[in-house]
């Protein structure tokens, strides 16, 4: 008499997989965060001891509660803040502009005015990023060189300094 | 004989469930893969801006929120972009937070995370903290803009 050997089965169980897998799943889906991981990026200056910039040196730009601005002392919609910086960096293309902003203001106000200086570098070039805009001397005018953000203390302290009180 | 018996054959009623697993372990990898942990989850209503740049991974996070009841002051939350958040009361403390993170790494990145709605003084001293702590960027967080904006 033949004795038949009975095969030991080699198959790994693969029923439950499925299950498993979908557990994994809700919990990335549940924990993993479609957070906001974009923005405005700006550098600050590397040392206190910034050189003094006259007023007549810059362009200056004011938020005001509610979100109007000011633009060296003159009320102006944000759509003329652009062709405004524009004029006056023909003429002087280091012209820094600085941006400041009241108290009172939203952080919505002051990043809106933000934006709209970043945008230079996109309405001067055209789409294949050729500059649309020359200065006096001829230099393709491309963009906003220095956008100076100061903090209220830096204010006071600068008219300090002026001694304007 | 079974049609003479009046017995009709049923129809399998199986729904094919063989590629559900691969289409499960494509979810998972896609999961996996875009995973990560926010540092900061305060809720707020960011600025909309045309120009975005992304921030870097592991840059520190200082979020400013308004409160729920408008007598009550503004939440101030700090990370270093590794660990969750923790709230701070004052500037001294993020002036703190901030220079023990540019000892540790002077290029360290900074992301402002702030409601739009917030006053612009509470940013005003974030920054003012920041750039006491010799802070070199700063990112301010914003959503897209778009046309409809």
């Amino acid at each position: 008499m033949r004795i038949k050997k009975k095969e030991v089965q080699s198959e790994i169980f693969t029923g439950s997989m499925a299950d498993i897998s979908f557990l994994l799943i809700i919990f990335f889906m549940i924990t993993s965060a479609f957070s906001a991981d974009r923005g405005l990026d700006f550098a600050l200056p590397e040392d206190t001891d910034t050189p003094e910039i006259k007023q007549e040196d810059s362009i200056d730009v004011h938020v005001l509660r509610g979100g109007a601005i000011e633009i060296d002392g003159n009320g102006t919609p944000l759509e003329g803040l652009l062709p405004y910086v524009l004029d006056k960096l023909k003429q002087n293309p280091e012209k820094p502009v600085i941006l400041r902003t009241d108290p009172d203001a939203t952080y919505g106000d002051m990043i809106r005015a933000f934006d709209t200086l970043r945008t230079a570098r996109i309405e001067w070039t055209d789409a294949d990023g050729q500059p649309l805009h020359m200065d006096v001397h001829g230099k393709p005018l491309t963009d906003i060189q220095t956008i100076s953000i100061p903090t209220r203390r830096e204010i006071e302290n600068l008219w300090s300094m002026l001694g304007i009180q | 004989m079974g049609l003479i018996r009046g017995r009709e054959r049923k129809p399998a009623g199986q729904i094919f469930t063989a590629s559900m697993a691969d289409i499960v372990f494509l979810l998972l990898v896609f999961f996996i893969v875009t995973y990560k942990v926010e540092v900061d989850r305060t809720k707020m209503d960011l600025p909309d801006t045309w120009i975005r740049s992304k921030v870097p991974e592991k840059a520190a996070v200082i979020s400013i929120a308004p409160p729920d009841d408008i007598t009550a002051p503004l939440t101030v939350r700090v990370s270093t972009g590794e660990e969750m958040s923790l709230p701070v009361s004052t500037t001294e403390e993020v002036v703190t937070f901030a220079s023990t993170e540019v000892a540790r790494d002077p290029n360290k990145e900074f992301i402002i995370k702030a409601d739009e709605q917030v006053p612009y003084e509470h940013v005003d001293a974030v920054l003012d903290a920041l750039k006491q702590s010799k802070v070199k960027n700063i990112y301010l967080l914003s959503e897209q803009k778009t046309v409809k904006d």
